[in-house]
């Protein structure tokens, strides 16, 4: 059964309206972060969406979670509509986003939880161990009393990885997660994925880290401007099979692999 | 603060001493009637942008996103997240009211204080509704303050903040009597300084019911409408 399913979705961004745009500093019209795109994901399934910047994965992120609607085309989670049974929707999924202004400063990496926790309707009485568990998972456990201000980037990054775990969800959405991570965390993370996954987790995640995709993946997407222009299964892909089949997908040439022979 | 309150209290003071005892604006002493004025005026506006101040803060701090993916409905998020504000403007109302008045030996006596909850109540009602309707707008213009600006000025001018409004030329009475302020002004002075009955309230009252009635709901539905539309044009972290 899909678990996640993208039906010919289209997402334009417009610029602002002429109203605001008096000065005509900016440009007109509208940037296409998907364009009738089709995609599904089986449940307790990764899938990988590769692509170069802007080619619209956050975005597809962003649409799975509600954050943003679908212009043309419906996104369905567990059955239903993004649209029409957000709240539904919203239960089901937990997205950690890259980016480090989305917590409150002055509260502990564990008050930010707590407080997500809250909304999140996670029940009362095993919130503080939820809590305590997806610290330990995200190697936070120490540094949970910590304000979230004195984090470095990559805290901050295990503090949103551990806010998407904190509901529990079905779908777990992750955009570049291992950016801020050191190695050792980098690689603690991917087993957790793992982990995740074996339990019957959908994952749906962005990377530009081919060794990474290849190490995780069932099925990777690629993706460019807008449009999903490759996707294939994998099964024990080795990450320059994973490269190869990026560059024939999105037509450009692997300048980084000229480059190396060149220098040999 | 407390010095900011106490000098304004001073000056509301001598101020009502410069005009004269004989100055009884609706028949009640001019310093009390100040200090009424001004107090439910802050408090509603106060109230009013907490609502648009927790949106903007969520805006500039990036929370704003990931809170509205949450389980919680957008307009609960937004009124939980403005409630200890609004505790706080409660308090200080009283506190700035019934601290006054006593500095100033004018304490009000034999006050109807059922009618006093309920006008305030209901205030606060209306004042909710007047910030989910700023927060909506906040989400879907991000120029919310200048208008909430905009409406402090002519509400500070025309709902008898400062003096009467039957001193205003018939046709800004008849504006007057649209604000809100005006009536939660009103209905406060008359069971406050002048021990009114409920009977005499029933205008205030009914009026300010109406209000509650047509602002909450027209509040939450704005701002639920906001929040799907920014959805859909990709703008809620816009500020």
């Amino acid at each position: 059964m899909d678990s996640i399913v993208l039906e010919s979705v289209s997402k334009p961004f417009r610029h602002r309206p002429v109203l605001f745009n008096w000065m005509g500093r900016e440009r007109t019209g509208e940037t296409r972060a998907l364009d009738g795109v089709s995609l599904n994901v089986s449940a307790g399934r990764v899938l990988v969406l590769l692509g170069p910047n802007g080619s619209g994965k956050t975005t597809t992120l962003k649409l799975v979670s509600t954050m943003f609607l679908p212009d043309a085309g419906r996104v369905l989670v567990g059955g239903y509509d993004t649209r029409m049974n957000a709240s539904q929707v919203r239960k089901q999924v937990g997205l950690a986003i890259a980016t480090e202004r989305s917590f409150f400063p002055r509260l502990s990496g564990r008050e930010n939880l707590e407080f997500f926790a809250a909304l999140d309707e996670v029940h009362r009485r095993c919130r503080t161990q939820r809590i305590t568990s997806v610290l330990d998972s995200t190697g936070l456990l120490e540094a949970g009393d910590t304000l979230v201000m004195k984090y470095s980037s990559g805290m901050y990054q295990r503090l949103a990885i551990a806010r998407a775990l904190l509901k529990d969800p079905k779908c777990l959405l992750l955009d570049e997660p291992t950016r801020s991570l050191d190695p050792a965390s980098a690689s603690r993370f991917w087993d957790l994925v793992r982990e995740l996954r074996d339990q019957g987790t959908t994952i749906l995640l962005t990377t530009h880290s081919f060794s990474e995709a290849a190490a995780v993946a069932d099925v990777v997407a690629v993706r460019q401007k807008g449009r999903l222009v490759g996707t294939r299964k994998l099964a024990n892909a080795k990450a320059e099979q994973l490269r190869d089949f990026y560059f024939s997908s999105i037509g450009e040439l692997d300048q980084t692999l000229e480059l190396a022979e060149s220098i040999a | 603060m407390i010095v900011g309150t106490l000098v304004q209290l001073a000056t509301f003071y001598y101020l009502s001493h410069a005009v004269g005892s004989g100055y009884r604006p609706e028949g009640m002493s001019y310093f009390p009637f100040l200090v009424v004025g001004s107090g439910v005026y802050t408090f509603m506006v106060r109230t009013i942008s907490a609502c648009l101040q927790t949106v903007q803060e969520a805006q500039q701090n990036g929370t704003l996103e990931v809170l509205m993916i949450s389980s919680t409905p957008a307009p609960v998020l937004l009124l939980l997240s403005a409630v200890s504000v609004l505790a706080a403007n409660v308090l200080q109302l009283v506190v700035y009211v019934e601290g006054g008045l006593l500095l100033f030996r004018t304490p009000a006596h034999n006050v109807n204080m059922s009618a006093c909850f309920m006008i305030l109540a209901l205030s606060i009602i209306i004042a909710i509704g007047f910030g989910l309707l700023a927060a909506a707008l906040q989400l879907s213009i991000q120029k919310s303050s200048a208008m909430l600006w905009l409406f402090g000025s002519g509400a500070w001018f025309m709902s008898g903040t400062l003096f009467p409004i039957t001193t205003l030329p018939k046709p800004l009475r008849i504006i007057s009597e649209a604000i809100p302020i005006t009536h939660s002004l009103n209905g406060l002075r008359m069971a406050l300084l002048e021990s009114a009955s409920f009977a005499r309230l029933f205008p205030e009252i009914s009026a300010l019911a109406l209000f509650a009635l047509t602002l909450l709901p027209l509040g939450m539905l704005a701002f639920s409408f906001a929040a799907h539309r920014s959805r859909q044009l990709g703008t809620l972290s816009f500020y």
